[in-house]
């Protein structure tokens, strides 16, 4: 089974500082508009969500990738299995960012797509997480438990904004 | 640049001129960011005799340097302008999330002058900025205003910082909130934001912090933050923030229960500690960047105040109206709180207002045909009235509104239970009944009766009580917290007894006010851990790896003691005099009445002596605490304006 990125929204205070190290690891800056995982924050119902990409299955970017930029790796070890762009092979058309039915894949300015990799099975955003909110683990039946009463409550934030 | 954006974004409203100019050469080594960058802009552009509420003042903001990286608690915004409830400078510090998208819009500071014709409130994005409408907002609270705004961009990370009704109608100690849940709180910056006409300050931006030095600078970080989340104290700030005081206060005799009447309360510990905080919150929420995340998400599930939503309880809330005015319990304080964050009225001069008023009543000073109800201990409703009042300058309000200075004079006697230094309402815990570096704090504070510019790296008020000694308190923390304590080795021999660690207290002062503006300078939060852990040391090597400016230990804490002494000049400039730096008269003349801190008061020759040794330490004139040449010289601060009358004391 491979590991996925996820948030306990009990957890999580809001501080974004996976923000600042994904944006630090990946482009050198500190710079949340840049960072692959981003933390919405309900103001009046005092959630934090982290939002980042799922690395579907059936990934959509992937599909539409005129350029073959985007791929699907594996790493069975480490539990890895991340949906990556090449930036090198990227040609910036931004058919990935209108596909991803989620908001998670961004366009930097210097003309391509970027999304989470998981940084190959260490993710930086999870090392930083005082709170341990963020998890990187493997999806189990007690975990889908979870899940569910977290997409219950952002279900009802969602509800009430 | 690095670390810093580089630019400083000055609005002038009333002829609505935007100018961008780069921070000058030597400013980053002499005065860091943040507070450093305010006295220095403040010092320069407000002269002696500049109205506070006119369009000559000057109002602005410094982001940290850190602040937008993440250095773990490095969140922080010093706002600072002339207050208008002081007269001298008026300074506050806030965290959340405004600083940091600042800098991602190109800017270290945002300077603003003159009035706008209209209310407008001002969009900055991204090295842009538009001085726009602000008719709609006009009369509406601070939530409904930020509401307004994220409605109107469809983003609710769109950063503001407004006023509520409270600045708008110029109440002397009206702040600016930092978002609904944070603020700029003390000292009445939302008045001089009232005063020009500016509603509010929306931030947007998707720029970089760069850094110097990479690998260096996130080896430093790691080490900070090993160190903060290392601490035995990381665990209990984290669960219970500010609220851990709550308890010893009330053990300790120093509550101002009853502005200042009681100093422990019956039933405290069962109705308002962290005891009962379980029954309204089991989450936390952090400000950018901190691990700690020491505020609470407070819901509110029954009672008068189902369906109350908020970043609450914390101590300063509660002191304010918990033990203040004697409201017995939280639901209601978080009512209270929320009152004055929609309003946009400090906190703590707000509780100190209303205690005020209602010692007045207490007394048959005023009566309830003055009032129009009336102002008993403990009474919410009365409470929450009062703050609507003096928010709408409403009857007897308007007369709280101007501050509790003003407000005595207004009646016979009253002055005496006008619990102020310096123009501004005291932080709410007695020095009488413990007295320590921190409440004497309260009358070094370069911006008047508060604590917080000088906490210091040992305050320890959760584990012992200082009964007697003026100049020493005892040091009760682990060895481990001594022997990491980063500070010079020879000056921590003068600190502290080789024996029994005991603290001197005017010394420890004096490094806690230069620490203190290293913190606020730099964009670091003071909460502790943080102000156990991390020192000039740390501090030095953060700022050089991030900003490539090399600053060793010593020039960072210099920097600290130039930025206090350039306020102190300012201050004495706009009028401050010697005896301004003294408590109120009810601490030297009546004694604690009950609990454990009975029968005490503070002794005038001794606070006069400890003052002294303060003075000394600075190296400032014994009497008159002025910065003499030679300490002026070794700051290189020689040069600054002479018309400070040295001799007119």
């Amino acid at each position: 089974m491979y590991k996925i990125l996820s948030a306990d929204l009990e957890k999580c205070t809001g501080c974004r500082t996976c923000e600042l190290v994904c944006s630090m690891k990946h482009h050198d800056e500190y710079n949340p508009q840049k960072s692959r995982i981003r933390v919405y924050n309900f103001v009046e119902q005092g959630y934090f969500v982290p939002v980042v990409c799922l690395h579907c299955n059936e990934a959509y970017c992937e599909k539409v990738c005129p350029a073959g930029a985007i791929t699907v790796n594996y790493d069975e070890k480490k539990g890895v299995r991340a949906v990556q762009i090449s930036k090198e092979k990227c040609v910036g058309c931004k058919m990935c960012i209108f596909a991803c039915p989620f908001g998670n894949v961004r366009f930097i300015e210097d003309g391509y797509s970027d999304k989470c990799d998981l940084c190959g099975g260490d993710p930086e955003c999870v090392k930083s997480c005082a709170k341990e909110a963020l998890k990187f683990k493997e999806v189990s039946a007690s975990y889908m438990q979870k899940i569910k009463s977290t997409a219950e409550k952002i279900l009802a934030a969602y509800q009430q904004t | 640049m690095h670390g810093y954006s580089g630019k400083i974004l000055d609005v002038n409203l009333t002829s609505g001129e935007i100018k961008m100019r780069p921070i000058e050469q030597d400013w980053p080594k002499k005065y860091l960011s943040g507070l450093g960058f305010n006295a220095r802009i403040l010092h320069d552009e407000i002269p002696p005799g500049t109205d506070p509420l006119g369009p000559d003042n000057v109002l602005v903001f410094g982001v940290g340097v850190l602040t937008g990286t993440a250095v773990p608690s490095a969140s922080r915004t010093e706002a600072s302008s002339l207050s208008p409830l002081t007269g001298t400078f008026g300074t506050s510090n806030s965290g959340s999330h405004w600083g940091g998208e600042l800098k991602y819009a190109g800017f270290d500071s945002l300077v603003i002058r003159g009035k706008a014709a209209s209310p407008v409130y001002l969009w900055i994005s991204n090295n842009s900025v538009d001085i726009l409408p602000a008719g709609h907002l006009w009369g509406k609270d601070s939530w409904d205003t930020i509401r307004e705004i994220h409605k109107q961009y469809n983003d609710e990370g769109v950063q503001i910082a407004t006023i509520g009704q409270a600045g708008e109608n110029m109440v002397r100690f009206a702040c600016i909130e930092n978002g609904p849940y944070d603020a700029w709180g003390r000292t009445g910056l939302g008045a001089v934001m009232g005063s020009k006409n500016l509603k509010a300050i929306a931030v947007r931006g998707s720029g970089p912090v760069r850094v110097a030095r990479k690998q260096e600078f996130l080896g430093t970080l790691a080490e900070t933050r090993a160190a903060i989340l290392g601490s035995p104290f990381f665990g209990p700030v984290s669960r219970f923030g500010s609220l851990l005081a709550a308890t010893p206060f009330n053990e300790h005799g120093a509550l101002p229960g009853r502005n200042y009447q009681k100093g422990s309360i019956e039933g405290w510990t069962e109705t308002r500690t962290r005891k009962v905080l379980h029954k309204y919150s089991n989450r936390n929420v952090g400000c950018m960047a901190c691990p700690i995340a020491c505020a609470h998400w407070v819901e509110i599930k029954e009672g008068p105040y189902a369906g109350l939503r908020l970043k609450d309880m914390e101590v300063t809330p509660l002191l304010s109206f918990g033990a203040g005015c004697d409201v017995d319990n939280l639901p209601a304080v978080a009512k209270l709180h929320e009152t004055c964050q929609r309003l946009g009225m400090d906190m703590v001069s707000s509780g100190n207002l209303v205690g005020f008023a209602m010692e007045l009543y207490q007394r048959g000073i005023i009566s309830e045909q003055e009032v129009g109800f009336p102002l008993q201990w403990g009474d919410e409703k009365a409470v929450l009235s009062m703050l609507d009042m003096i928010a709408h300058r409403k009857g007897f309000g308007d007369i709280l509104a101007d501050g509790v200075k003003r407000a005595a004079r207004h009646f016979p006697e009253a002055s005496k239970y006008a619990m102020e230094i310096k123009g501004l309402e005291c932080f709410q815990v007695d020095p009488r009944a413990r007295w320590s570096t921190w409440t004497l704090g309260f009358i070094t504070n370069i911006r008047g009766g508060d604590d917080l510019r000088t906490r210091n790296p040992v305050e320890n008020l959760r584990f012992n009580e200082n009964p007697v000694p003026y100049f020493t308190e005892k040091f009760n923390f682990p060895d481990d917290i001594y022997n990491g304590l980063d500070m010079p080795e020879p000056l921590k021999k003068e600190i502290f007894d080789p024996e029994t660690k005991d603290v001197n207290i005017p010394k420890m002062n004096k490094w806690a006010g230069d620490l203190m503006s290293v913190y606020n300078s730099l964009g670091m939060c003071m909460r502790p851990p943080v102000l156990h852990t991390v020192g000039p040391t740390l501090f030095s090597r953060l700022y050089s790896a991030l900003t490539g400016i090399d600053m060793t230990p010593e020039e960072i804490i210099l920097a600290g003691e130039r930025i206090w002494n350039l306020i102190k000049l300012f201050n004495i400039r706009h009028g401050e005099k010697p005896s301004d730096c003294d408590f109120p008269s009810r601490f030297y003349e009546e004694a604690v009445s009950a609990g454990p801190a009975a029968g005490r008061k503070l002794d005038r020759e001794q606070v006069k002596n400890v003052l002294k040794e303060y003075y000394k330490a600075r190296g400032w004139d014994e009497e008159t605490g002025m910065p003499g040449p030679e300490k002026l010289a070794e700051l290189d601060l020689h040069q600054e304006p002479q018309n400070i009358k040295f001799n007119s004391f």
